[in-house]
């Protein structure tokens, strides 16, 4: 029975656009649905490339001691420049 | 108390500094978010724009100002660039930063002034939200840009208060930045989708 179903039920449409007779819509579709999937992923891997190289600078960068005084008032995240 | 080998006195802790501020992050996965509405946005103009029949723009409708908004566009610009050299001169702790701090706000507020002027003359022209795909996508667009440049120049007055009063500091001022620079990258991009 769900074979038989299977051949008599109408191609469905997701949207109109993947149905559009006009090329330059389809195209347009094409593009930005290539667009709206790449951006994200180029946002996140230019971020976690661009933490590991600044950590790394960090890891190289010398330690400076910092007196207690200076930390029980301050604090880690002062307000120096 | 004694010194050790490098001269650091025994029992005071190391502090390196942070590989991001949280609001510096905040701000990014702000701006990130953002970006992808945007991007969202723009992709249902071109896909309306490459549907439309008769062309784009629709026939009958007012035509964008082109060259008005492009010396707009050059003010924004300009202030993205001002904004630049404000911070550069804030990290050497320049008196300058005052000044340019005020011109790259002056700029903006120029564009939102701009702009304000250019909506009152499309209104005119006829060109609302409800008059066709072309008025309702300009105004969704270029409407939630102006607001974005609106929050923008409302955080940079803030950061110029700060200033003023000598209590900014570069963890507020680097989120001020990012979002600033934001709001000046992203509209370029929607002069070229949406004017041009």
């Amino acid at each position: 029975m769900a074979v038989t179903l299977a051949f008599t039920a109408d191609l469905a449409r997701a949207c109109p656009s993947c149905a559009s007779p006009l090329e330059e819509n389809r195209q347009a579709f094409v593009d930005t649905t290539i667009f709206l999937t790449v951006l994200p992923l180029a946002m996140i891997g230019g971020f976690v490339w661009w933490l590991r190289r600044r950590s790394k600078e960090i890891e190289r960068a010398p330690e400076i001691a910092v007196p207690e005084g200076l930390l029980r008032d301050a604090g880690p995240f002062s307000k120096s420049r | 108390m004694a010194d050790d080998a490098l001269g650091r006195p025994y029992g005071v802790p190391a502090r390196r500094e942070p590989i991001l501020p949280n609001g510096v992050l905040g701000m990014l996965i702000f701006v990130a978010t953002e970006i992808m509405f945007f991007s969202g946005l723009i992709s249902a103009f071109v896909i309306g724009k490459s549907n439309a029949i008769g062309g784009w723009p629709p026939p009958g409708q007012p035509r964008l100002p082109v060259e008005e908004t492009a010396l707009n566009t050059a003010a924004l610009l300009a202030s993205g660039v001002v904004l630049y050299f404000a911070n550069r001169a804030f990290r050497k702790g320049s008196p300058s930063t005052k000044r340019l701090l005020a011109v790259s706000i002056a700029l903006g507020g120029f564009f939102v002034v701009f702009q304000g002027a250019e909506w009152v003359a499309l209104i005119r022209e006829g060109l609302t939200l409800t008059s066709g795909q072309l008025g309702g996508f300009f105004y969704l667009i270029v409407g939630t840009h102006a607001l974005h440049v609106l929050a923008g120049f409302i955080v940079l007055l803030y950061t110029y208060r700060r200033l003023s009063e000598g209590d900014l500091d570069r963890f507020t001022f680097w989120p001020a930045q990012i979002f600033w620079y934001f709001v000046v990258g992203v509209w370029p991009v929607l002069y070229w989708q949406v004017y041009l």
